[in-house]
C-alpha cells in the first residue's frame, strides 16, 4: 500500500466548497435546515447517517443538482447557482446513485461522456480529451474492458466504469452517492481502495456511505447526519463514539480498534434496551 | 485489483480517434466525431430510399419502367410520362418522404426524452387536435380555411392546452402527458361527434382526415413541412451532443455541465414542430413515429440515439405503405393510415416482442 508513485495531473488544481446557512427542501418538505459546512481539501470525506437523514439531498445541493430554498454553496469563493454549470463541471464531478446509461454503450464510450463540459460541437475530440479518457482507463484498471458493453460486467466493474466517467472529467472535486452500495464485499473494496487512489493525487473527494468501518477506515474526515442536521464532525478516530452510533441509529454497540489499521470497528452490535 | 502504481500515460503523439469513430478535422479550430457505423448505416438507407422512389414514380394505373422515370427525372422521355411522374407521382412522393421523416424523427425523439420506446408525439394530443380541427373546417365551417392550415392550428392549439394545463411542471412529468391524453380524447370524440351529425356526402369527405392520407395534399403544405424538416434535421444534427445525453439521469446531465431543461424543451419544440407540420399534410398516421424509430433502433443494433436514421426508415415506411395501399386494390385507394396500421402493427408487435431485452427505452 505505501508504494504510490503518482504523478500529478498537471491540471489537477485545488477547489473548495462549502455551504453556507444552506436549506434544501422536497417541495414543502424541508429537508435540510440552515446547514453549514466545508469539504476539507485535499481529504476523504464521509457522510454517514440513518436512511432519511438528508445525506444524498445534502450531495445533490452540494453538486448544484438540487437548488437550494436559501443559503448558498460556494465553490471556490462563488455562487455554485450564479456560475456557468458548464465550468461547474470542470471543477466538480458528481456521481448519482441511480445509474441509468444509454443502451449498448461501450466502456470507453460512457468514460468519453466524462469529457463532455470540456467539449463543444466543434471541439469534439482533442489531444487533452484522449489523454483523460486513457489516464481515467488505467486510473479504473479498465483498460482492457474499453471496448466491452457496460451492460455485461459485473457490478463492481461497472461501478469503477462510472468512476472513470468521473475522473476523466479531470475535476480537483469528486462527490459519490453510496459508490459501493450493491456490491459484495471485494467489489466495495476495489471502489474504496480506487477513491483513496484519487485523494492521493490531491482530489476533494465527499461521498455518502452507510457500512460505519468502511467510511472509517477510508475517510479523513466523517460528517454525521440526523435529521437533517450535522451531529458532529471530525477524524473518525476522535468522532466514533458508542454515544455517537447509538444516537445515529438506534442501536449499541461496542469499538475497537482494528488490530491492522487502527481504525475503529464496530463488535457486538444489538438492539437498545429500552 | 486496482493500479496501486499509477503513472501518467505516455503522451499520445498523435491524435486518434476512438474505436469505432471516424475524426473530422476541418482546419485548427473543428475537431468533429462520426460514428462510423451510422455513416454506411444512413448511406444504405439513402440507397435503399432512392431505389423505393424510382420503382414508386414507375407503379401505378400506368405502369412506367425504371429507367424511363430515370430519363423523365433527368428530364427526357415523352410528355405522358413526364405529366404522370413528374405532376402527379412526385409531389405524393414527396409527401409521402417528408411526412414519414417528420413522424419518425419526431418519435425518435419523444421516446428518448421519455425513456419509453412506446411515447409518440400522439399520446400528447397532437394528431387528434390537428384530426378535429381539419374536421370541424370541412363538416361545420363550409371551407372557411383549408383543412391543413386549421390541422396546423389544432396541432398548435393541443400543444398550448397540454403546456397550460401541466402548470409547466416540466415535459418529462405526468402531468404533461395525462394533460395531453386527455386533450387527445376531448378532440377525438370533437371529431365523432361532428362527423355524426352531418350527411354523409360530407362526412365522405372528411373521412381522409380521420385515418391519414396522401392523396391530393395542398402543397404549400408540403413545401412548408419540406423547410420545417430541413430545420429540424439541421438543428438534430446541431445539438446531437447535447441530446446523446438523454438517456441519463437528470443528475448525471446537470452534473457533465448541461442544461437538462433547456435539452428538453428544445427537443419538444423540435417534436411538435415536425408533428403538427406533418399532420397538417397528412393527417393522423402516428404508427410512423413508432415503427420508423423502431426499425432504426433494430438497425443500430439499440446503441445511441438514431435520430437521422429514424428520419430515413420513417420516410421509407411512408412511402412503401402509401405504394401498397395506391396499388395492391387498384383502382380503390387505401389510405395510408390505414396501411400503416394494418402492416406496421403487427411488425411492430413481432419487433417489441423478439427484442425487448435488448433496449432499455
Amino acid at each position: 500500500m505505501t508504494a504510490t508513485a503518482f504523478k500529478q495531473k498537471p491540471n489537477t488544481f485545488s477547489a473548495s466548497l462549502s455551504a453556507d446557512k444552506l436549506s434544501l427542501k422536497h417541495g414543502k418538505i424541508s429537508i435540510i435546515d440552515q446547514l453549514n459546512v466545508t469539504l476539507p481539501e485535499g481529504q476523504v470525506t464521509a457522510i454517514v447517517g440513518p436512511n432519511g437523514c438528508g445525506k444524498s439531498t445534502l450531495l445533490n445541493g452540494l453538486s448544484r443538482v438540487h437548488t437550494p430554498s436559501s443559503g448558498v454553496v460556494m465553490l471556490d469563493g462563488k455562487d455554485i447557482h450564479s456560475l456557468p454549470s458548464k465550468e461547474v463541471a470542470r471543477r466538480l464531478a458528481l456521481l448519482p446513485q441511480d445509474t441509468l446509461a444509454p443502451d449498448g454503450i461501450t466502456i470507453e464510450e460512457l468514460i468519453r461522456f466524462g469529457r463532455h463540459p470540456h467539449q463543444s460541437l466543434l471541439r469534439q475530440w482533442a489531444m487533452d480529451d484522449q489523454e483523460a479518457i486513457k489516464y481515467a482507463l488505467q486510473a479504473a484498471d479498465l483498460e482492457g474492458l474499453k471496448d466491452r458493453l457496460l451492460d455485461t460486467l459485473s457490478g463492481g466493474q461497472r461501478q469503477r466504469a462510472w468512476i472513470a466517467m468521473s475522473i476523466a472529467q479531470e475535476t480537483p472535486l469528486l462527490l459519490l452517492d453510496e459508490p459501493t452500495s450493491a456490491l459484495d464485499l471485494g467489489h466495495q473494496i476495489e471502489v474504496f481502495e480506487l477513491i483513496r487512489n484519487l485523494s492521493r493525487q490531491g482530489k476533494t473527494l465527499a461521498m455518502v456511505v452507510h457500512d460505519l468501518p468502511s467510511a472509517c477506515r477510508y475517510s479523513d474526515h466523517i460528517i454525521a447526519m440526523k435529521e437533517g442536521e450535522i451531529l458532529t464532525q471530525g477524524s473518525p478516530k476522535d468522532i466514533m463514539t458508542k454515544e455517537l452510533v447509538r444516537e445515529l441509529y438506534g442501536v449499541d454497540c461496542d469499538l475497537m480498534p482494528d488490530p491492522m489499521t487502527g481504525s475503529p470497528i464496530l463488535i457486538n452490535i444489538r438492539r437498545l434496551k429500552s | 485489483m486496482i493500479n496501486q502504481s499509477l503513472s501518467m500515460p505516455d503522451t499520445p503523439t498523435s491524435n486518434t480517434s476512438p474505436n469505432g469513430y471516424r475524426l473530422v478535422s476541418i482546419g485548427q479550430h473543428a475537431q468533429i466525431l462520426i460514428e462510423k457505423e451510422a455513416i454506411v448505416r444512413n448511406t444504405w438507407l439513402l440507397l435503399v430510399l432512392f431505389f423505393a422512389s424510382i420503382i414508386t414514380l414507375g407503379s401505378g394505373t400506368m405502369a412506367i419502367s425504371p429507367k424511363e422515370v430515370v430519363d423523365v427525372l433527368l428530364g427526357q422521355g415523352d410528355t405522358m410520362n413526364q405529366f404522370v411522374v413528374k405532376d402527379l407521382r412526385l409531389p405524393r412522393l414527396l409527401a409521402a418522404i417528408y411526412t414519414g421523416a417528420a413522424f419518425s424523427l419526431a418519435g425518435c425523439l419523444m421516446q428518448t426524452m421519455a425513456r419509453n420506446r412506446l411515447a409518440t408525439p400522439g399520446i400528447i394530443g397532437i394528431d387528434n387536435a390537428a384530426m378535429a380541427f381539419a374536421v370541424s373546417s370541412i363538416v361545420g365551417m363550409s371551407v372557411s380555411l383549408a383543412p391543413s392550415f386549421m390541422a396546423l392550428a389544432g396541432a398548435a392549439t393541443a400543444t398550448a392546452l397540454a403546456f397550460g394545463l401541466a402548470g409547466g411542471s416540466g415535459t418529462r412529468g405526468y402531468r404533461f402527458i395525462v394533460a395531453g391524453i386527455g386533450i387527445g380524447a376531448i378532440a377525438g370524440a370533437v371529431t365523432q361527434l361532428l362527423l355524426s351529425q352531418v350527411s354523409i356526402d360530407v362526412a365522405n369527405s372528411a373521412y381522409p382526415w380521420t385515418v391519414g392520407s396522401l392523396s391530393a395534399r395542398d402543397p404549400f403544405m408540403v413545401n412548408t413541412l419540406s423547410i420545417g424538416i430541413a430545420i429540424c434535421v439541421i438543428g438534430c444534427l446541431l445539438f446531437s451532443r447535447q441530446f446523446a445525453l438523454l438517456p441519463f439521469s437528470d443528475q448525471v446531465i446537470t452534473g457533465l455541465g448541461a442544461n437538462i431543461k433547456h435539452i428538453r424543451i428544445l427537443a419538444l419544440i423540435l417534436c411538435i414542430t415536425l408533428t403538427g407540420l406533418a399532420v397538417a399534410v397528412a393527417g393522423p398516421v402516428g404508427l410512423v413515429a413508432l415503427v420508423g424509430p423502431e426499425i432504426a433502433r433494430v438497425l443500430s443494433r439499440y446503441r445511441g440515439i438514431p435520430l437521422i436514421s429514424s428520419a430515413l426508415t420513417g420516410a421509407l415506411v411512408m412511402m412503401l405503405s402509401d405504394l401498397f395501399g395506391r396499388t395492391v386494390l387498384s383502382p380503390i385507394e387505401l389510405p395510408v393510415g390505414i396501411v400503416t396500421a394494418v402492416i406496421g402493427g403487427p411488425y411492430l408487435i413481432w419487433i417489441l416482442v423478439r427484442r425487448s431485452s435488448r433496449s432499455s427505452l
